[in-house]
């Protein structure tokens, strides 16, 4: 160990929180080297002076003092705690008063005969008709453009075709032309 | 019957509230006040009133300045318990209250010279006031030089800077473990060892003189 970890370590080793091992590396310094032994017997001179310090006692008016004081404390205390709990029971009240209020106008409301709904008067229009988005009035044409095929040639298919009928039992019956 | 009687007479010759109070740990008076105890009060100031004097004096350096902080502390302390956190030591919170006024005092005190000439004005004084704290069966001669050397030590205390002394006397003085120190003073734990160790190499520097 050298000196200036021996200082460092100085505040445990006086107040003997260090570990067993720092304390005896810590003996064994002060045992060595003078100036470190000095500074160490200095430090605990000084300290030993200081906590044998007599002790002040208080005064003799101390206690009458602070028992004055004490009792002014505690009746200021009191007259808070009153001044809070009649400000307290007033809000009580007034919460209650409003409370009250409410409750009977409700239950003056139940007992009222109960009157006939009124509802504001409908007025009815017709609705504007919904503008297509194709404004052509044949449908055949706008079939054929959507299946690929030229107007004429469907119009000849059409002629063409067999038309079928079902008559009153259900029954496939063929008419041709 | 008998047993009735025995019972009355054990609960009669049984310890008074005084003392039970008495055999309390501080946590337990605490509550006692709390719970509406009036007297678990008196309990707490008979027990902290001379170590709390001791302690605000050793940092102010002001006698009766102390006793007034000490009473401040005490009438704090009564309006307050209520907030106290019951999971800490009460004596920390008592300390830091009484720490916070007294840097409160000191700090007043560099602000205004003319309360700082009084305070030494007052002291000056003091140099006449009868031995008080030595044995009075002492030799006078060895009674002058006790007086003497407590003033030297007083003097020395108060030369050091006002950080360093107050860690010095809660450890020295009081006995604080560095943790309390730290809560106390509001400070890390490193700081509060490191000014401890200063404040004792400072101490031991100033009075070596003396008494070498």
């Amino acid at each position: 160990m050298d000196c200036r970890e021996f200082c460092d370590q100085h505040l445990a080793f006086v107040d003997d929180t260090l570990p067993g091992i720092e304390l005896v590396r810590m003996q064994r310094h002060v045992a060595e080297c003078e100036s470190c032994a000095k500074h160490d017997a200095k430090i605990r001179r000084a300290l030993l002076l200081f906590r044998n310090l007599p002790l002040i006692e208080p005064s003799v008016g101390f206690s009458h003092r602070l028992e004055v004081r004490l009792k002014e404390c505690h009746e200021e205390q009191l007259a808070h705690s009153q001044r809070n709990l009649k400000l307290g029971a007033f809000a009580a009240t007034l919460a209650s008063a409003i409370m009250l209020g409410y409750i009977g106008t409700t239950l003056y409301d139940h007992a009222s005969p109960p009157r006939d709904i009124v509802m504001a008067p409908v007025v009815a229009s017709i609705p504007e008709p919904e503008p297509t988005p194709i404004t052509t009035s044949a449908p055949a044409i706008v079939a054929s453009v959507s299946a690929g095929l030229s107007l004429w040639p469907a119009a000849l298919f059409a002629e063409q075709a067999p038309v079928r009928f079902a008559h009153s039992k259900l029954e496939l019956t063929n008419f041709t032309r | 019957m008998a047993d009735i009687v025995r019972k009355h007479v054990v609960s009669v010759e049984g310890p008074t509230i005084r003392e039970r109070l008495q055999a309390m740990d501080d946590s337990a008076v605490v509550s006692a006040f709390l719970g509406g105890e009036e007297r678990a009060f008196s309990e707490l100031v008979t027990r902290y009133q001379t170590r709390l004097l001791n302690f605000v004096y050793r940092t102010i350096g002001d006698r009766e300045k102390a006793e007034d902080l000490v009473q401040e502390v005490f009438i704090r302390v009564y309006r307050h318990l209520h907030r106290f956190d019951r999971s800490k030591k009460f004596s920390t919170w008592v300390y830091t209250i009484a720490s916070n006024l007294a840097k409160n005092e000191l700090r007043n005190r560099s602000r205004n010279p003319l309360v700082l000439f009084q305070t030494v004005q007052k002291n000056f004084q003091d140099e006449d006031r009868p031995l008080q704290f030595e044995d009075a069966t002492s030799r006078p001669d060895d009674m002058y030089r006790k007086r003497h050397l407590r003033e030297i030590v007083e003097e020395s205390v108060a030369k050091l800077p006002e950080h360093h002394r107050n860690v010095f006397v809660l450890r020295e003085l009081e006995g604080k473990s560095y943790e309390e120190i730290a809560e106390i003073t509001q400070c890390n734990l490193g700081t509060v060892k490191s000014r401890l160790n200063r404040a004792r190499n400072s101490f031991a520097e100033i009075i070596a003189p003396y008494v070498d």
